[in-house]
């Protein structure tokens, strides 16, 4: 049972991830290397704020809501904006990757390579077992996200806008929207929201600087067997990945566990490519 | 790709005599090694060469495979008692059929699926060698033995590791100058238009990568009794980037840009030491800046630079309208021109 429990929480982390990556890909059309980056810097810069610098539990997660949001900023200024003006499909995979390597690299020389803790958020005793905040807050903060994104779409002009430069970018320019505004909002929430599932998992995943690529890696998993663009796909796809992953580590032992989300990743594609919640895209020729 | 001139043949044996020679003047023994290095890192580049800077397939996951040859040559040569020359061909033997293997499904799989597919697969390996004590040694790592005499020295070893090398630059020059190198790049630039001249697309991308799988074991091979001894620490994630890097900043679709390229990463960070502490980040840095300032990469801006030394102008092929053409058969039906006339100027429609 502590097994599925705590496959679902990491699953929620992936699902927030792939959440994230939608996010981005509906304004610009990009999938971000540095997509788990933000998660990792909420993590780290929350148990830097609470541990290091001893501030109380909101103030920091406003902080690396707002740490999260500027690197947000950063990835769209420094590696987006210029690369899409020109056009080059590769590019915008090369910018973002290299902003994640300098990303992760500086942390780990300021941060340490070890995992550090992080400290609990809310009072609770270390023996609630499955009732444990560690478990529950990951998968809250996954639920939660995915809500507000679909309300947001939704009701908002804003949500309205992401949707209209999704579906049709030059159309939507040629409507008078501010497309690149639009992008920068974009990844700002993004970042946001990566940070902010980052803060909530701190617990179960420790403030690790490797995290941000592993989580770069299963958030794609999760995404591309749910369907790109779809949000409960993203949902579904996390969850599935992360139970599918804690089910492989109690049978198989841990040592496996890239080789199954691969695993599942190649099963999906063979059998579904556009994944499982996912629109077929027509091929331009 | 510019035809010979008289120059270049006696240029390229004057440079094989510096590098054959190498040992004889480098100094001492630390400069040697790494040449031999440069040269091991070169095989495999300059097969990942034709598959990311020909091809355009973006393969973070080579370092997998140097890994996988690795301990081929290691398990072969070390625990059976092969001879290491047979051990270095069956290490890039299975570097090819590794590279079969993973090719198959991700070749098919669009740019960021398959960048994020190779960069799974060399974690993947990393993993298994990790939990399989019995064969690979685990976390402990595995003694690499030596070639036997003639190369058995670093100078010897570096002799080796050139003719491999240049074997290797030799067969990737044959196949880009020819008729595969301009189908890889028709494959990079449009594949719509590769597929609508006839390019086998999937079999060219499959070949291209089994064959710089097997550069990639053979560097395996060459690297593991290079380094004598290796751990699953050695072949970290961040050494596909670094691959990765030099071919980008040399400038795709060349060869001696990526050539230079890693002539310079590899060396720069052990000459100058606070490089090697950053590490990680100046390949990020690196990377970011050439991808937004000089996309081509560095290559093509010093050939550029080399025609200006040189006092070539540098031509326009700006395509302009022929107005007076237009206007003719624009106007051609209201003045009544006879139609002959348009249809012998051009294929204006």
């Amino acid at each position: 049972m502590i097994v599925l429990v705590s496959g679902l929480a990491s699953g929620a982390l992936f699902a927030a991830a792939a959440l994230i990556y939608n996010v981005m890909f509906s304004t610009s059309k990009v999938l971000s290397v540095a997509t788990g980056h933000t998660s990792m810097l909420g993590g780290v810069f929350g148990a830097w704020f609470m541990s290091s610098l001893g501030l109380p539990a909101p103030v920091a997660l406003l902080g690396s809501v707002a740490a999260g949001a500027a690197f947000g900023f950063i990835t769209d200024l420094v590696a987006i904006r210029r690369v899409l003006s020109r056009s080059d499909e590769h590019l915008w995979l090369l910018s973002t990757l290299a902003l994640a390597t300098m990303t992760q690299q500086v942390v780990s020389l300021w941060w340490g390579t070890e995992p550090r803790p992080f400290p609990r958020l809310l009072p609770q005793g270390y023996s609630a077992g499955l009732a444990d905040q560690r478990y529950w807050l990951p998968v809250a903060v996954a639920l939660l996200l995915a809500i507000g994104l679909e309300l947001f779409y939704r009701q908002t002009l804003y949500g309205k806008l992401f949707m209209a430069l999704s579906e049709d970018a030059f159309a939507a320019r040629a409507r008078g929207v501010p497309t690149g505004r639009l992008r920068a909002l974009s990844y700002v929430m993004a970042g946001a929201m990566g940070s902010l599932a980052g803060f909530a998992a701190g617990q179960l995943t420790f403030a690790y600087f490797a995290l941000g690529l592993t989580l770069s890696l299963n958030g794609f998993i999760a995404l591309a067997a749910g369907g790109l663009g779809s949000n409960l796909g993203a949902l579904v796809g996390g969850g599935a990945l992360g139970m599918l992953n804690a089910v492989a580590t109690y049978f198989i032992g841990g040592e496996y566990q890239n080789t199954v989300a691969v695993g599942l990743l190649m099963v999906v594609l063979l059998i579904k490519p556009e994944g499982l919640f996912g629109t077929k895209v027509a091929r331009p020729v | 790709m510019r035809a010979f001139t008289k120059r270049q043949p006696i240029a390229i044996l004057a440079l094989a005599a510096c590098l054959l020679a190498l040992p004889l003047w480098a100094g001492d023994l630390y400069k040697v090694h790494l040449a031999a290095l440069i040269g091991t890192y070169w095989v495999l580049i300059a097969g990942l060469n034709l598959v990311a800077g020909y091809t355009g397939q973006i393969s973070v996951g080579h370092v997998g495979l140097l890994s996988i040859g690795a301990y081929a040559f290691a398990i072969l040569a070390g625990r059976h008692g092969w001879h290491p020359m047979l051990a270095l061909g069956a290490a890039g033997g299975i570097g090819g059929l590794f590279g079969l293997v993973l090719g198959l499904p991700s070749l098919r799989l669009p740019g960021f699926y398959f960048a994020m597919t190779t960069l799974a697969s060399a974690l993947i390996v990393s993993e298994i060698a990790l939990a399989q004590p019995n064969l690979t040694g685990g976390g402990v790592g595995l003694p690499v033995p030596g070639f036997p005499s003639p190369f058995g020295t670093t100078a010897g070893s570096y002799e080796l590791i050139l003719g491999v090398a240049s074997l290797v630059t030799w067969l990737t020059w044959n196949v880009a100058r020819r008729m595969w190198g301009r189908a890889l790049v028709a494959i990079r630039d449009s594949v719509i238009t590769a597929q609508a001249v006839g390019i086998p697309v999937f079999r060219a991308k499959l070949t291209v990568f089994v064959f710089s799988g097997i550069t990639a074991g053979l560097a395996g091979g060459l690297f593991a009794s290079l380094q004598s001894y290796i751990t699953p620490d050695t072949f970290v994630v961040e050494l596909g980037l670094f691959f990765f890097v030099c071919i980008i900043i040399g400038g795709r679709g060349r060869i001696l840009g990526p050539f230079l390229g890693t002539v310079v990463l590899t060396a720069l960070p052990e000459l100058a030491a606070p490089l090697a502490k950053l590490g990680n980040f100046f390949y990020g840095l690196l990377l970011l800046i050439v991808v937004l300032l000089v996309p081509e990469g560095i290559g093509p801006l010093f050939e550029v630079l080399l025609a200006r030394l040189r006092g070539w102008r540098s031509q326009s092929w700006q395509v302009k309208p022929d107005l007076g053409r237009l206007a003719a058969a624009c106007g051609a039906p209201h003045a009544g021109k006879p139609r002959k006339e348009i249809t012998a100027a051009g294929p204006l429609p």
